[in-house]
């Protein structure tokens, strides 16, 4: 008997130290979603890294109280709605207190209101959809703009700056693509623009030679290109090109994508896109670039603003000194701070705005060009 | 009418790919029986090693001082690669499990296609990679009709291939081997016909055509991906069973149809619907002639 409880109590003592290591060891989750594969794998990995470089800047800074170190879990959604369901329950079950993503508004839509039945934050850094917000979820936030704030000023661009008369609009019928085209079609009917055609391409296309022939042969002043992705955008842009469609290419901000110009080349020079705007000239921005380009190369549309919306979760977790999603939800509607995308604050429904201005593609950068409220830039 | 005519341009040239890809398919299932799935990736592959050979020409600036002997030399150094990597997968997924069930190797056909196109995501990265565009530049107009010169070079390219395979096929000693190979691997081996080397040689040959035409689609579209070759891998497997699979004039005629189908559904009726015109197309057709459109009727050394 003695022997057994000897026995028992070395194996006690031995034993301790792992108990103890577990218990100490601390580690903040938190999860991300977005298309790490599939046709849209270059922003995901974009937003991915983007919050990586959050997490690297606050780990700098001391970490969070309470905890030794942040992991982040990212998911690929592939930006289909089945996975993306998935990954939200895959990251529930990893017991993240919040998430960044998805991409895709068909995907974040479904996600979130996965991850809202156990009230998860989720910030969305690329969902512009207006359905994603407009739906009350109490946690759920945006970070980007909105198509229906994207539409109108898109619109009034391309009557007061391009004066344009008619538009040929192309979609290729994912919930943000046709969402937004559908958005374009009302605006411009709205400002005078007469709406001339609006045809659909599938995702996946590689050619688009039979639209764009019926784009040139509508000749219109406007061809609106509302495609998912840089990719088929720089493929559309450099088929319109060599097929000899003169009219004017108007796009939106899924091109904003230093890739695009890299694979259309000079198909790409004098194509106009609406986008919002975040100012590269800002001390945060600066912050941000410094860390981010040597490790992931030049900065793409979404990695900004994933990094703001992994930001905006790491300072509410410090703030609130605890994950309990009504607490954080209270700390993150009381942010108001320069963030490296724009000045972030919330308003009711979980969206922080954007403007949209107009860009011009100028020696293959991005050249700021328009802006609703001073016009012309330049 | 020039609406018309700049259509049917477009619809060949897209027809032509899905022609050359659509060959593979049909004479590895003439001489096999087997659906190569990883054909849509070699045909990805074929993409990649060229736009690696013509960056690597544009790096040395030969491709400026010797433009079309860099083309051809593109074409044949990514046709051979393409040829060996197919002999290969040949080896490694099918001639292993060539005793086994039809379903074994079917499945090591699926798995070889994502294993080969996650292996060129993860070797050449998820971003486009893009096609030097100074190659044959500019076009003409004929009576409202754009010709650029890189379609020509296509159609002509398309078209010489095709007849060489059908000389090689009709013609020659080796096309003598592989056509009774087809027709009955016993007894083509007992006239001494060595048929591992003719299995292999038609996977090769199948490969090359699908390497050029993914040369062609980076020169004409200006990029390429990993994942290229699913969709158009599709196509030209339909393109194949609308032709009558194993049959080598079916797949070409195949190819034009499905997109011609595309092109002219796109143009006339909405973009939107035109995948599914073209397997309407096919399925239509399997429906009043199951044996495809140049099929022959199936006997029993053939199923």
């Amino acid at each position: 008997m003695k022997k057994k409880l000897l026995k028992a109590l070395v194996w006690g003592c031995v034993l301790v130290p792992f108990i103890l290591s577990g218990a100490a060891a601390k580690t903040l989750k938190i999860g991300s979603m977005s298309p790490l594969t599939g046709p849209y794998a270059s922003d995901g990995t974009d937003i991915k890294n983007g919050v990586l470089t959050a997490i690297e800047v606050f780990e700098k800074e001391g970490g969070i109280p309470g905890y030794d170190k942040i992991e982040l879990f990212a998911q690929d959604t592939a930006c289909d709605p089945k996975q993306a369901v998935a990954a939200a329950n895959k990251l529930i079950n990893l017991e993240v207190v919040g998430v960044i993503g998805a991409y895709c508004s068909s995907s974040t839509i479904p996600a979130s209101e996965t991850l809202a039945e156990e009230d998860i934050p989720m910030l969305t850094p690329a969902s512009t959809n207006e359905m994603v917000t407009d739906r009350g979820l109490p946690y759920m936030f945006r970070l980007c703009g909105r198509d229906d704030d994207q539409a109108p000023a898109s619109a009034k661009f391309m009557k007061e700056s391009l004066g344009a008369k008619t538009i040929f609009i192309i979609d290729d019928k994912t919930t943000y693509s046709q969402g937004l085209a559908d958005g374009i079609e009302k605006a411009c009917t709205d400002v005078g623009i007469e709406v001339l055609g609006h045809d659909h391409v599938n995702q996946g296309d590689k050619d688009f030679s039979a639209v764009l022939t019926k784009a040139k042969d509508i000749n219109a002043d406007i061809v609106y290109m509302s495609l998912q992705g840089y990719s088929p955008g720089a493929l559309m842009a450099i088929q319109a090109k060599r097929m000899g469609v003169s009219s004017t290419l108007v796009t939106q901000d899924a091109m904003f994508q230093p890739k695009f110009m890299e694979v259309a080349k000079e198909a790409a020079e004098g194509i106009y896109l609406t986008y919002g705007y975040t100012d590269p000239n800002t001390p945060e921005y600066k912050a941000f670039e410094n860390i981010y380009v040597p490790k992931y190369g030049p900065i793409a549309a979404y990695a900004t603003y994933a990094y703001d919306a992994a930001t905006v979760l790491l300072k509410a977790i410090k703030a609130a000194g605890s994950t309990d999603p009504a607490k954080l939800k209270a700390e993150i509607m009381k942010m108001d701070f320069n963030g490296a995308s724009k000045r972030i604050k919330f308003r009711e429904n979980g969206d922080s705005g954007s403007t949209y201005i107009a860009f011009k593609i100028e020696n293959g950068k991005f050249v700021p060009y328009w802006d609703p409220q001073k016009g012309l830039l330049k | 009418m020039d609406y018309f005519f700049q259509q049917l341009i477009n619809g060949l040239t897209l027809g032509g790919l899905y022609a050359l890809i659509a060959l593979g398919y049909t004479m590895v299932y003439g001489v096999i029986q087997l659906i190569n799935f990883a054909h849509g990736e070699l045909f990805a592959a074929g993409g990649y090693v060229g736009v690696i050979l013509l960056g690597y020409f544009t790096g040395r600036g030969y491709l400026e001082t010797h433009p079309i002997l860099c083309l051809i030399g593109a074409f044949a150094l990514t046709m051979g690669y393409c040829a060996f990597l197919a002999v290969g997968v040949e080896k490694v997924a099918y001639k292993p499990l060539r005793r086994q069930p039809r379903l074994a190797v079917l499945l090591s056909a699926l798995g070889m296609s994502i294993f080969l196109s996650n292996a060129l995501m993860l070797t050449q990265g998820v971003y486009d990679k893009a096609y030097p565009s100074e190659l044959f530049q500019g076009g003409f107009d004929l009576g409202g009709v754009t010709i650029s010169y890189l379609r020509i070079m296509i159609l002509a390219m398309t078209v010489v291939l095709l007849i060489g395979l059908n000389l090689l096929v009709f013609r020659t000693k080796i096309g003598i081997a592989m056509r009774a190979t087809a027709q009955d691997k016993i007894m083509s081996s007992l006239v001494s016909i060595s048929s591992n080397r003719i299995i292999s040689l038609t996977f090769a040959i199948g490969a090359g055509l699908a390497a050029a035409a993914g040369v062609m689609v980076g020169l004409y579209y200006g990029s390429v991906r990993y994942d290229m070759g699913f969709l158009p891998g599709i196509k030209a497997f339909a393109a194949a069973v609308l032709g009558g699979i194993g049959n080598i004039t079916g797949a070409m005629l195949g190819g034009l149809i499905i997109g011609m189908v595309e092109i002219f559904g796109a143009g006339y009726i909405s973009g939107q619907y035109k995948d599914v015109f073209a397997f309407i197309i096919l399925i239509a057709v399997l429906y009043f002639k199951p044996t495809g459109i140049m099929g022959e009727n199936i006997d029993d050394t053939r199923v």
